[in-house]
């Protein structure tokens, strides 16, 4: 492979604390020590160099994207066709991946992979193109745990359970949703609050969130436990948020987009930011990580695995017309389409929300950019996003056409911080790449996969972060400036925790039971993996050792 | 430590229940049988494979090299101004390489009319669906129009735990045909919303207690049996699931998308971002539900070439075309009996290779097996169908660039 130096660039390298005109060498794929020669030398002066962005949570593959996909082909019509796949906020594998390709993305992680549906989700993952992926299975509404803890089984069983869906499935994480609500929803129950029993098996999500956080960390699995909390998008949701971080007694974890999670009832409509509520726990409690799912005026589509949740929002779907599902006694699905509109009091303050928790956060490394595309708005976003985060000036006449009383209260509005290079850099890769355990991405040491992003320097950082005059995946130069050059398959992460497979024997009598699949049916196997995912490189991440007790 | 055993373990192919306790296996001489369990469907699945007879690409109905047959389907391709790929029986590798066929000929997509009814409901209002297990598991009061589907789909009993003659089903119309269906479903759906409905007969009434009292109920969907207003019937349905769902739970599992057709949309879907019944055009993606048809268009001189893809052998016949009108038929051995230009037996998945098929209800994604035995196409040498049509768009892609040069040349 050719050697390649990547001169005079403004590299922003937050990981090794480097913001600074340097040189950069790449050979065979990765970040090398300098050459005394190279093949090519590619003049970055005026541009910036980051390593490339990571998604940590992008509804992109997989059963529910799918379902909204075909729900919207509204969201197909106009717009350029240049490619033999479309759509905005449902768009195909091949647009979304060459979509995020252009702006810079070289990694995105599904959130939230049904085990029942994660050969699907794979293959969807495999058929974006260039991206690196990964998916988090869910777990904490599925019968079998909540019989195991309702019957207070063993916790080591229900450790090894958790191992051995993360193998079976070939994830990067766990994440649960709605802790035990989805579960409850199918007996009936419409609401669910942390220290509230599951009508049926009677535990309570306090329970379901504790068991999982800890299974995760004596697991070894490098991403700790992705939380979708209780009681999403409900006014006064930020206690539900606050008593789900005290239940972790200490436990790492991930809240995801964390904006649906922090709202107060205060005023004159009962409903109000719970943002610096949120960020001084949050500011006090290192073991707790966020991203924040921004949301962002205009048409899209929620999709979440909150059955309980999206059936109680359906109301409000805009267009009329929503899809819900129970699952395989394990999950479910509700594809909600949504428009947040400028002059709604609540959209425009969770738009006041979302971006006082990136703003009201000390520590970047815990806190990442996200959407939760399509839920909060389309990935395409981002730019924006970025441009509302590092200029105060955009931002303040941004929030002056909102809803009146918005604009006039949003604590926003006080807010002097403006985001730096550094980081929005964090905010987009590094911390993305540390919280999943992604060694060697996310930054550009010596040794680092070569994914690197060249933006020409602009006064409007929406324009530089839209379209970087060029992007490199494993050192393969795939996009320029803002167009995909080469479409290489990316890779899949996951991880292979140890755990007893004693377990088996319990499961296989579980599946004929139910039944469910043949158990001998569920598992991947590498081979198959590599099947579904078009031949990509299979990227296993490495565990903690000697963790586990 | 953790793959599938594939000598124990078989996905029976020939019906979206893709029932995996099944296990079929070839007797010399007898073909393909049912070694384990019993199922009817899947007994005549496995009957129409014959492992003895040789199965050869032909041109016109004569024996010709395969390779010859794929240069000929290629040209026949570059010419078509609309071709139409319908059919569309295979599994995800498939429809995968299916895809980058229709990308390179601008064609039409056409998965059939009951996936054609199903997509057009979900579009229009939504709906609420749930899955075999969960019907299993909680399903107390079943909603079916016109008959129980145990007799078209011979484990679903065994699948959701029923009893012959379950005292759980409630059928509408029963004995009825799909033009029956509407007066009772709208009626159900009118007193389940609590508006008054004038002279409702007892058994309606009774209806709506039942299903108002389930604990979950499950309304039933057969999407080839509701007839051409089908999409109508499968919204006034959801509308039962939503009302009931506003105080109770009910849910509607799907019975359809058979022979790779549910496969092909869903591949296709997240592929592209649109369903079938889509022209991948070289100006874009074109969604047309209704103008899409494969037949209609096929009878109005709309599309001037049909490929069927069949690989299964329980395909519904190819469309009739007009004289003159290509037919590219890539399938089942059997398929030689169908008139076509260009006719290529391929193998089966889920007999002589591996592979994957959507489920029923859309969520399970059902890993394909050999039967052992017939590994890599069976003693014929039966080439996958997505070798086939990777080859077919290789030679399209060729021939295209030869023709384009030789026009060069002449300008």
């Amino acid at each position: 492979m050719t050697r390649l130096l990547i001169r005079g660039g403004h590299v922003v390298d937050p990981a090794h604390g480097i913001d600074a005109v340097q040189d950069l060498y790449v050979q065979d794929g990765r970040i090398v020590a300098p050459l005394p020669e190279v093949d090519e030398t590619v003049d970055a002066t005026g541009c910036v160099v980051m390593a490339g962005g990571i998604d940590m949570h992008t509804h992109i593959g997989g059963g529910k994207a799918n379902l909204a996909r075909m729900l919207l082909p509204e969201d197909h019509r106009g717009g350029s066709l240049e490619l033999p796949s479309c759509g905005t906020c449902t768009p195909g594998t091949l647009a979304a991946g060459t979509r995020y390709v252009e702006m810079g993305y070289t990694a995105a992680f599904e959130p939230a992979m049904m085990a029942a549906n994660a050969r699907h989700t794979h293959m969807e993952m495999g058929d974006t193109p260039v991206l690196d992926h990964g998916a988090y299975v869910m777990l904490g509404n599925d019968e079998l745990f909540l019989e195991m803890l309702a019957r207070g089984e063993a916790y080591e069983t229900i450790r090894d359970y958790v191992g051995w869906q993360i193998n079976a499935a070939k994830a990067m994480g766990v994440k649960v949703v709605n802790p035990a609500g989805i579960s409850a929803f199918k007996f009936n129950q419409r609401k669910l609050d942390v220290d509230e029993a599951h009508t049926h098996w009677q535990v309570t999500p306090r329970q379901v969130v504790q068991t999982l956080a800890r299974a995760l960390k004596e697991l070894g699995v490098p991403h700790p436990l992705h939380i979708h909390g209780s009681n999403l998008g409900v006014a006064g949701n930020i206690e539900s948020t606050l008593q789900t971080i005290a239940a972790l007694e200490g436990l790492p974890a991930h809240l995801t987009h964390i904006q649906f999670h922090a709202y107060g009832k205060e005023g004159p409509k009962k409903f109000s930011s719970g943002a610096l509520q949120l960020a001084e726990v949050v500011n006090a409690n290192a073991n707790i990580s966020l991203d924040v799912g921004q949301i962002m005026f205009g048409q899209t589509v929620t999709a979440s695995g909150d059955t309980m949740r999206q059936h109680a929002q359906s109301g409000f779907a805009t267009p009329r017309k929503w899809v819900g599902a129970d699952y395989e006694l394990e999950a479910g699905c509700g594809v909600v389409p949504f428009r947040y509109r400028e002059q709604s009091y609540v959209n425009a303050l969770q738009w006041a929300i979302g971006l006082e928790i990136f703003l009201l956060v000390n520590d970047p490394w815990r806190v990442v950019l996200t959407t939760d595309h399509p839920n909060g708005g389309p990935f395409t976003s981002y730019p924006h996003l970025i441009k509302l985060l590092m200029n105060r000036g955009f931002r303040e006449e941004q929030l002056a056409k909102l809803h009146p009383d918005v604009a006039a209260g949003a604590a926003l509005k006080d807010i002097k911080r403006e985001l730096t290079l550094s980081e929005i850099a964090i905010m987009t890769r590094a911390a993305p790449a540390r919280l999943l355990g992604l060694r060697d991405r996310g930054h550009l040491g010596v040794g680092a996969a070569a994914d690197v992003v060249l933006y020409r320097r602009e006064d409007d950082m929406e324009r530089m972060f839209s379209t970087p005059e060029r992007v490199y995946k494993d050192g393969t130069l795939v996009a320029k400036a803002g167009t995909l050059v080469a479409a290489p398959v990316g890779g899949t992460h996951f991880v292979e925790p140890e755990y007893d497979t004693g377990i088996h024997k319990r499961l296989k009598r579980h599946f004929s039971d139910k039944g469910l699949v043949n158990f001998d049916h569920v598992a991947i196997s590498h081979d198959e993996l590599c099947r579904c995912c078009n031949g990509g490189r299979l990227l296993p991440a490495a565990c903690f050792q000697g963790e586990a007790t | 430590m953790l793959s599938a055993d594939a000598e124990t373990v078989w996905t029976c192919p020939f019906c979206p229940l893709l029932c995996d306790s099944l296990q079929a296996s070839r007797q010399p001489g007898a073909g393909l049988v049912l070694q384990r369990g019993n199922c009817a469907k899947a007994q005549a699945g496995l009957g129409r494979f014959e492992t003895s007879t040789v199965a050869g690409a032909l041109l016109r109905g004569r024996p010709a090299p395969v390779e010859q047959a794929i240069a000929h389907a290629a040209e026949l391709l570059r010419c078509s101004r609309q071709p139409v790929f319908a059919g569309l029986g295979t599994d995800v590798a498939g429809a995968r390489a299916l895809f980058g066929l229709a990308v390179n000929s601008g064609a039409i997509c056409d998965g059939g009319p009951a996936l054609m009814q199903s997509t057009r409901a979900l579009q229009d209002r939504g709906g609420f669906a749930t899955s075999l297990a969960e019907v299993r598991e909680r399903a107390d009061v079943l909603l079916c129009l016109g008959s129980p589907p145990g007799e078209r789909y011979p484990m679903f009993d065994e699948r959701c735990a029923l009893q012959p003659d379950d005292a759980r089903w409630l059928v509408l119309a029963p004995g009825g045909e799909a033009p029956d269906y509407f007066a009772p479903v709208a009626r159900l759906a009118a007193l389940l919303e609590g508006r008054s409905v004038a002279a409702a007969p007892a058994e309606l009434l009774q209806a709506a207690d039942r299903l108002r009292g389930a604990a979950y109920a499950v309304v039933v969907i057969e999407t080839a049996r509701l007839g051409p207003q089908g999409a109508l019937l499968i919204e006034m349905l959801q509308r039962i699931v939503a009302s009931l769902n506003r105080k109770g739970r009910a849910a509607a599992l799907t019975l359809g998308g058979a022979n790779g057709t549910g496969t092909a949309n869903a591949v296709f879907t997240w592929l592209s971002g649109l369903p079938l019944r889509t022209r991948l055009g070289p100006q874009g993606l074109e969604h047309a539900p209704l103008a899409f048809d494969a037949t209609r268009l096929l009878a109005a001189g709309e599309a001037d070439l049909l490929l069927w893809l069949a690989s299964f052998g329980s395909e519904a016949p190819p469309p009739a075309t007009h004289a003159g009108t290509p037919r590219i038929l890539i399938g089942h051995p059997a398929l030689a009996a169908e008139a076509a230009d260009v006719f290529i037996p391929v193998a089966t998945p889920g007999i002589h290779h591996g592979g994957h098929l959507f489920r029923t209800d859309g969520v399970v994604l059902m890993p394909l097996h050999p039967v052992p035995g017939l590994e890599g196409g069976g003693p014929q040498g039966l080439p996958s169908d997505e070798a086939v049509l990777r080859q077919l768009q290789a030679a399209l892609q060729a021939a295209s660039q030869a023709a384009s040069a030789a026009q060069e040349a002449a300008a």
